[in-house]
């Protein structure tokens, strides 16, 4: 059987008319201009799956650019029947292809945030230099404390010394943090970048011993030895970039909002864990008794149903109390255990010094 | 059957829009695939749909063909992702760690990438065009840009400065250039167009279509502050007794006046341009040349808009699922109205030399810049 077809060789625009035969496995082609051409059926694939009524555009693998347009439509029916290759449309080959794409691309999106939430934050953490610690701290610090008094008194301030060093009592290698004291009502404590440890009015208030204060300060020294607010700091802006890059969009200040805020102090368990360790370990160093952690964390969670209004309003009250921002309090409870029997408890401050830390917002 | 070239006739060429079947199944299964692949296939969605609508463009009985791969597209944006996004965002991202997150300085890397998003949009829409010729053939030919695409930012660029400055006066005039210069880069094998036209027969329409828009704009809030004008909103806003609950009720007839505003001028404002966008439409058909013959484009400012709108309610209804028919329908729109005034002798038009780029549409890719 010979039809009539046109050619396009890729090099002109010139239509030429060709005839085609089916020899075998092959198609011969010739005609205006064109000399004998033979291209196997295997070779073959179409430019456009065939449509009815449409042209049957062919092309083949030895010559890309060149077009051979078919308008025979029985031709076309039975090259098709015969060889299924030519139908077009969708191919495993091409299915294949974009799921391997996809799944390259998740791969490649989970690496990259493996690296930026987890890998990077833990390792940049340690090598921040002390004077952008400061300088991000205090602007954490403003961020969560807003307009609230930063609390001083002479005698206030010589207890807070008196505490920090009850604690280095033992502890050689205690990282130096600053102990700052602010007029809010609500109970709370937190680490912030460079060793600011923040603690509101409210949670001095709320304690009944200075055993209490100190294991709170003991906890956050601990957060602040294994640099968790750096790390989170880190992580955030990491998180920050993966979101950008995924979203196609500038992420925005992702850091000066309350979101962000609050995930700087949710920890995870683990940070928690290793703080408390920290902790205990320096409290029996120093012969501090653990029990008054214990105590007033029993307190705390007594009264976490009627949690007080008070400060709610505040950035650091819509973020949550102390609890809130340390998650698995029950079980943390049952792993604070007295001292062993023989070892005496020293005292963290005289009755005067303890008056004057729970009065330093008074003035 | 004869060899010899003079035996062929220059032609007039006609272009003509065929729809075939097809476009509904791959709507459907470009959007299943898309939603199952994390839209990474819309790479090779967006290569599908352009391969179907080019194939129902005819030129002479011949439909043109694309020859684009959705893997083109997806290493155009990987690329533009790993040399370009990544690094940026990583850039300001440590900016902000190193400064503080509330450091001033955040302003200055987001200032240079607002910057360079400007400058180089230009060089965007140039490359991304320059793709899609190039993929573009009719009768085995293909087609190109062959000039800078870096001159092409810069004037982009440049025009777009003249526009603010000039309250967009400039408009006609640097639209006239832009086009201009990328027209003259435009070959479809080794035969050029060219592109010849002054601006000034743009500017009474211009002119119109700018006072049309003040005049349309003082019209809307006047008729709002005279709606409002009845009820006791000024009173409720200004009298020494207003209590909190009537400037509760003022600040409600604000914001409800705003609403209408911002709904008035997004319908209003466009419709009135869509009689210069024909014009200009028209014009830059009329100034074009390929091979000596002229472009002629029958568009009116009513088709426009008519255009427009339905396109747009294609979207709002299909939730954007339907881009493949809006597509279609603006590539329709301009073959059913084009047409090529004169002979062209297409037979002695030979294949293109410029080398063909191995990814394509990147840069366009990440700034949205639109387009089929
Ligand atoms: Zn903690």
């Amino acid at each position: 059987m010979t039809i009539d077809a046109i050619y396009f060789d890729g090099e002109y625009a010139r239509d030429r008319a060709v005839t085609i035969t089916v020899d075998g496995h092959d198609i011969i082609f010739t005609g205006d201009g064109v000399p004998e051409t033979r291209w196997s059926i295997a070779g073959l694939h179409p430019v456009d799956p065939p449509s009815s009524g449409q042209p049957f555009r062919i092309t083949h693998s030895s010559k890309p650019g060149a077009r051979l347009v078919i308008r025979d439509e029985d031709f076309i029916r039975t090259l098709i029947d015969n060889h299924r290759h030519l139908r077009g449309g969708y191919s495993w080959t091409h299915l294949r292809q974009v799921a391997a794409w996809t799944l390259g691309g998740i791969i490649g999106l989970a690496a990259l945030g493996y690296v930026l939430v987890s890998f990077l934050p833990q390792k940049v953490a340690y090598i921040l230099p002390d004077g952008w610690r400061n300088r991000v701290g205090e602007q954490v610090v403003k961020g969560l404390v807003e307009n609230a008094r930063r609390c001083d008194s002479a005698a206030g301030n010589a207890a807070k010394s008196a505490m920090i060093a009850a604690l280095a009592e033992g502890n050689p290698d205690l990282p130096p943090v600053s102990m700052e004291i602010y007029d809010m009502a609500l109970v709370n404590a937190f680490a912030a970048p460079g060793g600011k440890i923040i603690f509101t009015r409210g949670i001095l208030e709320k304690a009944d011993k200075p055993e209490e204060i100190a294991g709170i300060l003991a906890h956050e020294i601990g957060h602040v030895a294994y640099r968790h607010p750096e790390v989170q700091l880190v992580r955030l802006t990491g998180l920050q970039v993966l979101i950008s890059v995924m979203s196609g969009s500038n992420g925005g200040d992702i850091t000066s909002n309350i979101a962000a805020l609050a995930a700087l102090l949710q920890y995870s368990r683990e940070a928690e864990r290793e703080a408390d360790d920290y902790a205990l370990s320096a409290m029996q160093k120093a012969s501090i008794d653990p029990m008054g952690l214990r105590t007033f964390f029993e307190k705390i969670r007594k009264e976490e149903g009627s949690t007080s209004k008070s400060g709610q309003s505040s950035t650091l009250g819509k973020i949550g109390n102390v609890f809130s921002t340390h998650p698995g309090t029950e079980e943390r409870i049952k792993r604070i255990v007295p001292m062993p029997a023989g070892q005496v408890p020293v005292q963290v401050l005289s009755p005067e010094q303890w008056q004057a830390l729970k009065a330093i917002c008074a003035s | 059957m004869t060899d010899t070239p003079d035996s062929h006739l220059p032609e007039r060429l006609t272009f003509t829009y065929v729809p075939r079947k097809g476009l509904l199944k791959l709507t459907i299964v470009n959007f299943l695939l898309s939603l199952i692949t994390f839209s990474i296939y819309r790479f090779w969605a967006k290569t599908n749909v352009r391969r179907h609508i080019w194939s129902c463009v005819h030129i002479n009985g011949e439909p043109l063909e694309y020859t684009g791969k959705g893997k083109e597209l997806f290493m155009g944006a990987l690329f533009v992702f790993l040399l370009l996004i990544l690094p940026i965002v990583l850039i300001v991202a440590l900016i902000g760690l190193i400064a503080g997150p509330d450091s001033p300085l955040l302003m200055i890397p987001q200032m240079i990438v607002i910057f360079g998003v400007y400058l180089f949009w230009g060089f965007a829409i140039y490359k991304a065009r320059k793709y899609q010729l190039s993929r573009t053939q009719w009768r085995g030919i293909r087609g190109t840009l062959a000039g800078s695409a870096m001159t092409y930012s810069l004037l982009y660029f440049g025009s777009l400065m003249a526009k603010g400055m000039s309250l967009g006066w400039a408009t006609p005039v640097m639209n006239t250039v832009l086009q201009e210069q990328i027209t003259n880069d435009m070959r479809f094998g080794d035969a050029a167009f060219k592109f010849k036209g002054r601006a000034g027969p743009l500017y009474p329409t211009y002119a119109i279509c700018w006072i049309l828009s003040l005049v349309a704009l003082i019209v809307i809030v006047a008729l709002i502050a005279a709606s409002s004008a009845g009820s006791t909103f000024w009173q409720d806003l200004f009298s020494e007794s207003s209590s909190p609950d009537s400037i509760d009720k003022a600040v409600g007839y604000l914001l409800v006046g705003f609403l209408v505003f911002m709904v008035l001028t997004a319908l209003i404002i466009p419709m009135l341009w869509s009689i210069y966008v024909a014009k200009e439409l028209r014009t830059f058909a009329n100034y074009t040349r390929f091979d000596g013959a002229a472009f002629k484009l029958e568009a009116t400012a009513g088709a426009v808009i008519w255009l427009t709108v339905i396109n747009l309610l294609i979207i709002i209804f299909t939730l954007g699922i339907g881009w493949p028919y809006v597509n279609q329908r603006t590539v329709k729109f301009v073959v059913d109205r084009i047409s090529l005034e004169g002979m062209i002798d297409v037979d002695r038009i030979r294949q293109s030399q410029v080398p063909l780029d191995r990814r394509g549409e990147g840069l366009a890719d990440a700034f949205d810049v639109g387009g089929l």
